[in-house]
């Protein structure tokens, strides 16, 4: 069998093709298969945390009106990569002002993480929504709905998704493994709901990461997070509370190079880990710090230069330390003098 | 200054310019070379000649007097004359016929070639290159810097010959023979004051002498000091580094930025690169890292409202905010430090490759995915790295699943990416055989029953998509 020499992301294998197959988000996708009964739309924005089916749903609800070739009469765009409003007037205003094909009502734009559209973006991609409504009709998909415009929102029938429960998870994670063959702990399969939140995308993840070392055990599932984020963010911490700025630095451009991270997942995942149990800073130093964190992450998302708004961080953990005696006198040549 | 002297009066740079090698003082190894050059013409490896140095150090004056005891005539381009390529097709015309009408032979000058644009002057190279490739008559190139970029390959096909600053002694030498045939009284600290602000080059030293000598018909020390401003001149990376870090006053810092030889950006580098090797009390260094975070925050702000006005606040941040950030030890501002290239600038085309397979790798998943470049490198390329260091069978079943190319399969797997692609070969081989297996299986059992079934499905996709046409026309 030829299939079994090659492998794709078991998300993407396992993703529900069709509204029946979707399990989860019961009332939304009865509504949904009503739209597909009907043949109409609204304009429809879904919102929820990440990995709850929004995506799915959409493409699923695409594929149940048009059919397998559903390509056709759907443009997909991703606003996290296409943030500006160029590609509202390009793009997107392209798509929709061309005709409709013979035989069919409308076309769909999917905009996925929509919310991460800059204002003015927004306020022309509502123009595009009144202008075109008899040809087009949008998806907009977003984690927080409250960073979407209000008049797009009330042009929109809101769909809330909420997170899935642990029982829906587990059960899809189990049906994932016998299919794939993988030998598993129950108990492991609950450890990765529990990390992922919710988040079936990244469960799904875990699993096949899992699967690839062997038997899935809880052991085997904490390894693969462990190793899934870079342990040079808790290293460069550790070296800049104990004065070592330099060294702390060499481990940024290593993260921001190597890993390829961008400055904002860099600061994430340093929130993350001033907050976890592995650093040991009083809890109102980590308020303090939480404060100015989110200072960068705002300096960051305003296009400054990442390095320098990073190292500038750093700086501030180095003064943190040292005030603090974390750092050895003989590592900090200032306190000789 | 020199502009409010009568109109009539020749420049002394013109006046006392050498017109023969005789005249011609100092420099003999550059000289010689270029005399033997000439002499063997042409029958040389090279039929051109790269001579660089500072300025004022007499290249276009030594090219003349060549061109005089030579009996060339001198065909001379500067600069603004090769912006295009078409111009130096122009000269290659020109100097094609052997003789001038005098029935001289011809010497070909590119004057200050380093003043080509790579991108403005797009050709000119390739044209000088071709000029030096079919010439007959000896083509002499002066240049400053010519390491620059953009004559990379003009490096490679002349002889490079070297001017050196002038000395003390020979600038001296020649400021005394002027002052005597202009019957003018200098003093020797005069003139030595004159030498230092010139800098080895002799062109300003001869206009500064005449500035001062015009005005008041003598030379001395005090008038020199008075009239005589230090030349504004550019400053290197370090200097820069050096003048803000030990600024006493704000309009210091900035005057450093102002002078710089490196663009702003390029400027934000060197500080990021070099703040924790000058400061080393933590939180002085925190507050200048603050003070250059918000400097770019202003830069960017520029680049998003195109509001210019913001541009003096970024430099009072990273200029006088920099340098007033070290307060703790105040040594620090005159600390002596090695100063060092941006490292991440170096790192960063050092790893531009990989990068960019790393965005293409992205590519690929965000697409199968739906979902954005972002999130397949945060969220599902950390998961990928773990399966190809860890199990070569699932990796290379997804690197034929997925199409992911050799590049990709090194980024994951690091050193296990060997052994997958050995894999990887193995599969596609297993792949190809059974599809060979398979279509002869066909070729043989197609049986009108599955024949039939093949017509059915085809039949069914029809109805179905004329369905689809009804189902919307309604």
């Amino acid at each position: 069998m030829s299939e079994a020499l090659t492998q794709i992301l078991w998300t993407e294998k396992y993703r529900p093709r069709s509204l029946k197959e979707v399990v989860n988000q019961k009332e939304i996708v009865a509504r949904l298969m009503k739209f597909v009964e009907e043949k109409n739309m609204p304009h429809l924005l879904f919102a929820g945390p990440p990995g709850v089916g929004k995506t799915t749903v959409a493409l699923a609800l695409a594929r149940d009106l048009y059919g397998e070739n559903y390509h056709r009469y759907v443009l997909e765009t991703n606003a996290s990569d296409e943030r500006g409003i160029e590609v509202i007037r390009t793009k997107i205003k392209e798509f929709a002002r061309t005709a409709v094909p013979e035989g069919v009502a409308f076309k769909i734009v999917i905009l996925d993480e929509a919310d991460n559209m800059t204002a003015d973006a927004q306020q022309a991609l509502r123009r595009l929504m009144e202008m075109y409504v008899d040809t087009t009709r949008f998806i907009l998909l977003a984690n927080f709905p409250s960073k979407i415009i209000e008049p797009i929102q009330s042009r929109c029938a809101v769909f809330r998704f909420m997170p899935l429960n642990k029982e829906d998870v587990v059960e899809r994670l189990k049906y994932i493994a016998k299919n794939e063959k993988v030998d598993y702990e129950e108990e492991a399969l609950e450890t990765i709901y529990e990390i992922s939140e919710g988040d079936m995308r990244k469960a799904i993840n875990i699993l096949q990461a899992s699967a690839a070392l062997g038997k899935v055990t809880v052991e085997v599932v904490y390894k693969v997070v462990g190793l899934a984020h870079p342990k040079e963010v808790k290293e460069m911490i550790q070296l800049a509370l104990s004065g070592k700025f330099l060294e702390s630095r060499e481990k940024l451009r290593k993260l921001m190079i190597e890993y390829g991270l961008s400055g904002l997942d860099v600061v994430k995942q340093m929130h993350r880990e001033i907050f976890s149990s592995d650093v040991n800073l009083p809890e109102d130093i980590k308020v303090t710090l939480a404060d100015y964190i989110g200072e960068i992450n705002f300096r960051l998302a305003e296009g400054a230069d990442e390095e320098i708004q990073l190292s500038a961080l750093l700086a501030r953990l180095s003064v943190i330390g040292t005030k603090l005696g974390l750092s050895k006198p003989s590592e900090v040549p200032s306190r000789k003098r | 200054m020199r502009c409010l002297a009568v109109s009539a009066r020749i420049p002394w740079i013109i006046k006392y310019r050498p017109k023969t090698l005789s005249e011609y003082i100092d420099q003999e190894e550059a000289k010689n070379t270029l005399i033997n050059w000439l002499k063997r013409f042409p029958s040389v490896d090279k039929r051109a000649v790269l001579l660089y140095g500072p300025p004022g150090v007499g290249k276009t004056t030594l090219v003349e007097c060549l061109a005089h005891d030579f009996k060339y005539d001198l065909i001379e381009m500067n600069a603004s004359d090769f912006r295009r390529s078409k111009d130096i097709d122009r000269v290659a015309i020109k100097s094609a016929d052997k003789l001038s009408l005098a029935g001289k032979g011809k010497l070909i000058l590119l004057d200050e070639v380093d003043g080509i644009y790579e991108k403005v002057d797009a050709g000119s190279v390739g044209a000088i290159l071709e000029l030096i490739k079919n010439t007959k008559f000896p083509i002499i190139m002066t240049a400053n810097d010519p390491w620059a970029n953009q004559l990379r390959e003009l490096r490679e096909n002349v002889i490079m010959i070297e001017l050196k600053k002038l000395g003390k002694k020979e600038i001296l030498e020649i400021l005394k023979r002027i002052c005597v045939a202009e019957k003018i009284q200098c003093s020797d600290e005069a003139l030595g004051y004159i030498y230092e602000l010139s800098n080895g080059d002799l062109r300003s030293a001869i206009n500064d002498l005449q500035t001062v000598a015009e005005g008041f018909g003598r030379v001395d020390l005090d008038l020199a000091k008075t009239i005589l401003r230090r030349r504004d001149r550019e400053l290197d990376p370090f200097e820069t580094l050096r003048n803000i870090f030990s600024a006493r006053y704000a309009w210091q810092a900035r005057v450093a930025i102002s002078q710089s030889n490196l663009d702003r950006d390029m400027l934000i580098q060197w500080l990021n690169e070099n703040l924790p090797r000058q400061i080393q009390d933590p939180e002085d260094l925190w507050r200048a890292y603050e003070s250059l975070s918000k400097a770019t925050v202003y830069l960017s702000r520029i680049v998003r409202t195109g509001d210019w006005d913001l541009l003096s606040y970024a430099i009072d941040l990273m200029g006088p905010g920099v340098s007033f950030s070290i307060k703790k030890i105040e040594k620090d501002k005159w600390r002596w430090v090695k100063y060092s290239f941006p490292e991440k600038i170096r790192e960063l085309s050092r790893t531009r490759e990989q990068r960019e397979v790393i965005y293409s790798l992205a590519s690929v998943i965000a697409s199968r995915e739906h979902i954005s470049r972002n999130k397949a490198r945060t969220d599902v390329i950390p998961y990928l790295r773990i399966i190809f260091q860890n199990n070569i069978e699932e990796a290379a079943k997804l690197v034929l699943g997925l199409g992911l190319s050799d590049n990709m399969v090194k980024i994951l797997a690091g050193e296990k990416s060997g052994e997958i692609l050995k894999r990887v070969k193995e599969y596609q081989k297993l792949i190809r055989e059974e599809a060979r297996k398979s279509e002869e299986i066909k070729e043989v059992k197609k049986t009108p029953e599955k024949k039939s079934v093949e017509k059915r499905e085809k039949e069914e996709r029809k109805t179905q998509a004329a369905g689809l046409d009804r189902w919307w026309k309604k």
